[in-house]
């Protein structure tokens, strides 16, 4: 045990007399957090993910929207196109001549395939690598789910920050001011609970035409309804705390009291629901784009790639496979990480939703 | 309870003629018309269709018109669907859908509900493991993943269900089985998930200490006791749940092709076939506002803190 006077100005001292070093919120948390396997585990792939997706132009991957015709709908692999091009026009070859009940290739199927290996041999282009394999049009499926993933994640979080701030500020106002405008405020979030959010922003999205700032308006648009009630909440337990009463006696500003020191204490909750929030965009933005109403050719979303792929699913199921597995890789770790992060900033809550 | 009921349906009329407005203006004021898109007419012929349907009119009194129409159960002419009106095209649609939906919150209440109260009392074991890491599979997958998916492995690979078609035709009711898993398995996973960690909460309250005190049977308790005051988050999930229900709908019948009116909502949005935008958006809000309604006063009758005043 040590002693007093050995102890440094601002260490805190406990009933036993021993040195305790002051834990803020976020150090207590991170420890919590590291002690969650399921969390950590999200919390890398999500990083995983998101450093994929904003360095996708400088990744040794093919651009995006590239089409090259000869490797259409090409199989997962990891061997050059070539190899693989000329595999499935084998493969299918074989199928017609199963049909048509012959052992033999004709002439021209044989010329064909000959003229297909002389190309793959002097063409550099039949030398790439698709390891997710090709779509219908001859891009590469990697590099699509990455550019898609750029797209849906930015969603996510422009979807998130608007949600942040319109919510933050609603809700501290409404809860800190009470009164009229409080009434008003909610009045006004109930009313808006009440609209089919999802049937609005399709008829939007179907009239006002598919392009990105819209489907960003779209996704914003009541995105902070939630946020702003829970804040409301969270204010109104707070405001008569001693620590508000101590600096609106030393003469601080609402704002500056709502602002500086009601809502950082409220940012445990804000974190947690933020993280569970991104997925939710990014599920309504695919949503919308699965429906055909989301960002438009050549640009990708991961919603628009299922969508593609769930056309071609019978002959070629990687097309949906591949963005399928990775999307809901990245909503899994997204929510691990969310339920790992309320947990860990929170211990006392209930498991909720 | 009566002043209740009917006081809360009257505060119903604001809402959905806050959400009628809202979508008349959304679908006129964008640029284009239902009829725009038609080979050039001379402008004759032009002026006449557009008197026929009222469109010459200024916007306020079309709006008016409009509002008078729905209040005698009129949705109005189809302007793509020429023969038809859209109060025909709906009652054609709605009763796949309705049917689609009423059953995929059935059996997401069902299975939700049981799985997490199974959970609950057996929390930790193998079974809770399994069944919470189902739920979040269910929670995390979206259901346009799900339906593409299992329609894949079970209708195309293994060819155990027909890919898609409706009621009537040959398949029976085995067309029903994968838009109903696709439709209900988020919302099972919510529930299960919702019910399992309300019955934890109330397991440990300290009226169920009593009830147990008081020598009654562990079924007794959990039946009689627990369930009835862990149902209520699961309840008041209930509204959004069935909004989520209700906009998936879209998807899975465009997934499954289902002749429902979810099928209708995207084209008549793109066709700017106003009176059928407007009559589909009407119908799902009726739906939901009503649904929101009658959760409110379920929860009522099962939580005793609420009083009807």
């Amino acid at each position: 045990m040590a002693k007093t006077s050995a102890v440094k100005r601002d260490a805190l001292i406990n009933e036993f007399n021993q040195t305790m070093k002051p834990v803020s919120l976020w150090a207590d948390a991170w420890k919590r957090l590291k002690k969650n396997k399921m969390a950590l585990g999200g919390l890398v792939i999500v990083v995983t993910f998101i450093a994929l997706c904003v360095l996708a132009p400088i990744l040794p991957i093919y651009p995006y929207e590239e089409q090259v015709i000869a490797h259409q709908n090409l199989p997962p692999s990891l061997r050059p196109a070539g190899v693989t091009m000329i595999e499935s026009r084998v493969g299918y070859l074989k199928l017609v001549m199963e049909s048509e009940e012959r052992t033999e290739m004709t002439d021209a199927e044989k010329a064909e395939i000959a003229a297909m290996e002389q190309d793959v041999s002097v063409n550099p282009a039949h030398k790439r690598v698709y390891i997710f394999g090709t779509d219908s049009l001859g891009r590469d499926m990697l590099s699509r789910i990455l550019y898609g993933g750029r797209i849906s994640i930015l969603i996510g979080l422009v979807g998130t920050i608007t949600a942040l701030l319109v919510g933050i500020i609603v809700g501290a106002i409404a809860g800190y001011v009470g009164g009229w405008l409080d009434n008003v405020l909610m009045r006004f979030v109930d009313i808006l609970y009440g609209l089919p959010y999802m049937l609005i922003v399709i008829i939007m999205m179907a009239i006002f035409g598919r392009n990105i700032i819209n489907l960003f308006v779209a996704v914003a648009l009541v995105s902070w309804l939630t946020l702003a009630r829970v804040v409301r909440g969270q204010i109104i337990s707070l405001k008569n705390a001693e620590f508000v009463e101590a600096a609106r006696s030393m003469g601080a500003s609402p704002g500056r009291i709502i602002f500086r020191h009601l809502t950082p204490n409220t940012l445990g909750v804000i974190v947690v629901f933020a993280t569970l929030m991104v997925p939710s965009f990014i599920m309504n933005e695919s949503f919308l784009s699965f429906l055909g109403l989301g960002v438009s050719a050549p640009l990708a979303s991961w919603g628009s790639l299922v969508s593609e792929g769930a056309n071609t699913m019978e002959l070629y199921p990687w097309q949906l496979l591949a963005p399928a597995i990775a999307m809901t890789l990245f909503l899994f770790a997204m929510n691990f990480l969310g339920d790992g992060l309320r947990d860990a900033l929170d211990p006392q809550s209930k498991n909720r939703l | 309870m009566t002043r209740f009921v009917i006081r809360r349906l009257l505060s119903l009329i604001p809402t959905l003629f806050l959400i009628i407005t809202f979508a008349f203006i959304i679908v006129r004021v964008a640029p284009g018309g239902p009829f725009a898109s038609e080979k050039k007419l001379p402008p004759e012929i032009m002026a006449n269709i557009l008197k026929k349907y009222h469109l010459d009119e200024p916007l306020p009194k079309q709006y008016l018109r409009y509002l008078n129409e729905i209040l005698h159960g009129d949705l109005g002419p189809s302007f793509r669907y020429k023969d038809y009106s859209v109060n025909e095209l709906i009652g054609q649609a709605l009763p796949a859908s309705m049917l689609l939906g009423f059953l995929s919150l059935v059996v997401a209440l069902a299975l939700g509900l049981s799985v997490g109260i199974i959970s609950s009392l057996k929390q930790n074991s193998w079974v809770d493991y399994s069944a919470m890491s189902l739920a979040v599979i269910g929670i995390s997958v979206p259901l346009f993943v799900i339906g593409p998916v299992i329609k894949l492995i079970l209708a195309i690979k293994l060819k155990w269900l027909p890919t898609s078609g409706w009621l009537g035709g040959r398949n029976g009711i085995l067309v029903l089985i994968m838009p109903i898993i696709t439709l209900s398995f988020p919302y099972f996973a919510s529930i299960a998930r919702l019910m399992r960690s309300s019955m934890l909460e109330v397991l440990r309250s300290d009226y169920v200490r009593t009830a147990r005190a008081k020598g009654l049977k562990e079924s007794t308790v959990v039946l009689k006791h627990v369930l009835k005051g862990a149902m209520l988050p699961v309840i008041s999930y209930l509204g959004p749940a069935f909004a989520g229900i209700i906009t998936g709908t879209v998807v899975v019948e465009t997934i499954f092709t289902i002749p429902g009116l979810g099928r209708f909502y995207i084209q008549a949005a793109t066709n700017r076939d106003y009176t059928l935008i407007m009559g589909d958006v009407i119908v799902f809000s009726v739906i939901l506002v009503l649904m929101n309604f009658l959760v409110d006063i379920i929860y009522g009758f099962l939580d005793p803190r609420i009083s009807y005043k």
